[in-house]
């Protein structure tokens, strides 16, 4: 599938450490082993419970979190999380569309399906770890088929790209439809994402999302309204 | 034909009101035009005739509480105020002594009061209380002496007189009731029997146009395998059976009655190919709306055509909001012309052209790509 671009920048420096948090081992153990294929990532813990992994590795950069532990559904040690400040990205089995909006609105920021595989995995860890967004298809339809009133106002060449991303899972085969660059059908599916840091509660990791974005010049401040309150908390932009 | 039902009922009520009205006013017209002057002519004991005149009133007052009632369209209480009338009867002619004196206004003038107190009830209760009241004019004419031959004629002149006319009126009302209530039922039947009828014309009309479109597939492919015509190793024969397979369990998806329709026809197609070996991934965001059947028949059969030809694997996705719905599929694209061609003749013959869905489909070389997309306009 498609590698992401703007991940694929961040080569420099030391590796990023993940801390997976699972109540079932052989999932561990099968991301331990589509990460460790990737040497710009290091699995610094795992363990089922979010609390004892993050105090083993409290450097962790990305958190990879099953949001079902033990039976019951970690929504609120999510929002706790991204609360915090921590870059959680949701890794699931339960992609009904609620359960994915639920998880950005809690701050997640990345949404991942279990059956959506390595790349998508790789590709979301890494651009978590900079603060930038990544979508895989099974979130791009929970976000074009959101049916919540209040739901972010997304331009009609984003709800298409969202559509089509969701319907092809190639972006090549996405730009070829719309006529314009997979950077750009890349640019609207990110913009769409970026949006959602305005939907749920204000937490770290959205105002994170949203300053890298309008520093890549990804949004202009203006078409994200209250951007101002949220970002100049965290991080002047320039 | 609910307007004939509701007619029909309406002249049943109509009818009814008519001869209540009838009925109420014989009663008190009698009561104030014949029996008052008889009772206020009569020269009897000034005892006796305050006890008449107090029976008249009690008698009135009856009248009044049963005519209400039955211009209310409601039916008056029949065996209390029927007692109350007897006791009104025994009383006059207790008081007036001779059952032929002019002052005996309830020989005549109560009967008609029975007839509105047991108004719709049965004839038999009208014939027993004409008969308690014949009964009781009987007991005063023993009770005061008068047993010639001529006073029993007189009696059972008396008897007919008072009694045939209100018989007649309130087995003509009855009978007049029952006309109508047969009228309406009547009525009602044959608009169920029509309705009934439209609705078995419309199901066969269905059957039809669903036949109609399977026929050019389905029954062309079993005919050439019946004649020897097509090879079944042959594997563009086999591919219009898929083809024609993945229709009829289509269209037989589309009349069953479920929840989500277009959901359960598109899942019937994935069955399908998944039954023949296509790994297929079936994706749906939002609920459809109610979308009448030529609209998904034009959402779902250009997938499930492109569906016959897939090999490899598939992505079916659905995304629905209240005024969109779009269907896609998603499969690889292999070397090759297309073998059914673009899907367009398909959705257009199943189609009357105007339901506003638009079909794409394209091949990239990566992928080939179905996608129908309606919106509400």
């Amino acid at each position: 599938m498609d590698a992401d671009q703007m991940a694929q920048d961040v080569t420099e420096g030391p590796p990023i450490g993940v801390a997976i948090v699972d109540d079932h081992p052989v999932v561990i153990d099968g991301v331990r082993t589509w990460l460790a294929g990737e040497p710009r990532l290091r699995v610094l813990a795992t363990g089922d419970d979010p609390d004892a992994v993050l105090r083993a590795a409290p450097e962790a950069e990305v958190v990879l979190l099953d949001l079902r532990l033990h039976g019951r559904m970690a929504i609120d040690k999510l929002a706790e999380l991204s609360a915090a400040g921590r870059r959680v990205v949701v890794y699931s089995e339960h992609t009904d569309p609620d359960t994915m909006l639920a998880a950005l609105d809690a701050g997640a920021v990345a949404f991942l399906a279990k059956h959506e595989g390595r790349e998508h995995c790789v590709a979301t860890v890494l651009a978590a770890a900079s603060d930038r967004p990544y979508v895989p298809p099974a979130l791009a339809g929970a976000m074009v088929g959101d049916p919540r009133p209040d739901r972010p106002a997304l331009s009609d060449k984003e709800r298409e790209a969202l559509l089509l991303w969701f319907q092809s899972m190639s972006k090549a085969s996405v730009a070829r439809r719309m006529r314009i660059s997979e950077h750009t059908v890349k640019q609207y599916v990110d913009r769409a994402r970026i949006k959602y840091t305005r939907a749920g509660r204000p937490a770290a990791t959205k105002a994170a999302l949203l300053a890298r974005a309008i520093e890549d010049g990804l949004v202009r401040p203006e078409e994200i309204g209250i951007y101002r309150s949220q970002a100049s908390t965290d991080r002047p932009t320039p | 034909m609910a307007t004939d039902l509701v007619a029909a009922g309406a002249v049943a009520d109509a009818s009814d009101r008519a001869a209540r009205i009838g009925a109420v006013t014989i009663a008190l017209a009698w009561h104030l035009a014949i029996a008052l002057p008889e009772l206020l002519g009569a020269g009897s004991a000034p005892a006796a005739t305050a006890v008449i005149a107090a029976a008249w009133l009690v008698a009135a007052a009856v009248g009044v509480v049963a005519g209400v009632r039955l211009l209310r369209g409601g039916l008056p209480s029949a065996w209390g105020l029927t007692a109350v009338l007897l006791v009104v009867d025994a009383v006059v002619f207790v008081a007036v002594g001779q059952p032929f004196a002019p002052a005996n206004w309830a020989w005549g003038g109560l009967v008609w009061f029975f007839l509105l107190v047991l108004w719709r009830r049965p004839v038999g209760w009208l014939l027993a209380v004409l008969g308690a009241h014949a009964a009781i004019a009987f007991a005063a004419l023993l009770a005061s002496g008068a047993h010639a031959p001529a006073d029993l004629t007189r009696y059972a002149m008396y008897v007919y007189g008072v009694s045939s006319l209100p018989v007649a009126v309130f087995v003509g009302g009855a009978a007049l009731a029952a006309l109508a209530r047969n009228r309406a039922g009547t009525a009602t039947a044959t608009a169920a029997v029509e309705a009934e009828r439209v609705a078995a014309e419309q199901a066969r009309a269905d059957r039809q146009a669903r036949l109609g479109l399977v026929s050019g597939t389905a029954e062309e492919v079993l005919a050439a395998l019946a004649a020897g015509d097509a090879d079944p190793a042959d594997p563009e024969v086999r591919r219009r059976c898929v083809l024609a397979a993945a229709r009829l369990r289509r269209l037989i998806a589309e009349s069953d009655d479920v929840p989500d329709p277009l959901l359960h026809e598109l899942r019937a197609a994935a069955d399908l190919a998944e039954r023949n070996g296509l790994p297929i991934e079936l994706v749906a965001v939002g609920a459809p709306p109610e979308l009448p059947v030529e609209v998904r028949r034009r959402l779902a059969d250009p997938v499930a055509t492109a569906l016959a030809d897939a090999r490899a694997w598939a992505r079916l996705t659905v995304v629905a909001g209240p005024d969109e719905v779009v269907v896609s599929l998603v499969t690889p694209d292999q070397d090759g012309p297309d073998a059914t061609g673009p899907p367009v003749g398909d959705g257009g013959a199943a189609g009357n052209g105007d339901a506003p869905v638009e079909l794409e489909h394209e091949r990239d070389g990566e992928i080939r790509w179905t996608q129908t997309r309606w919106r509400r306009t």
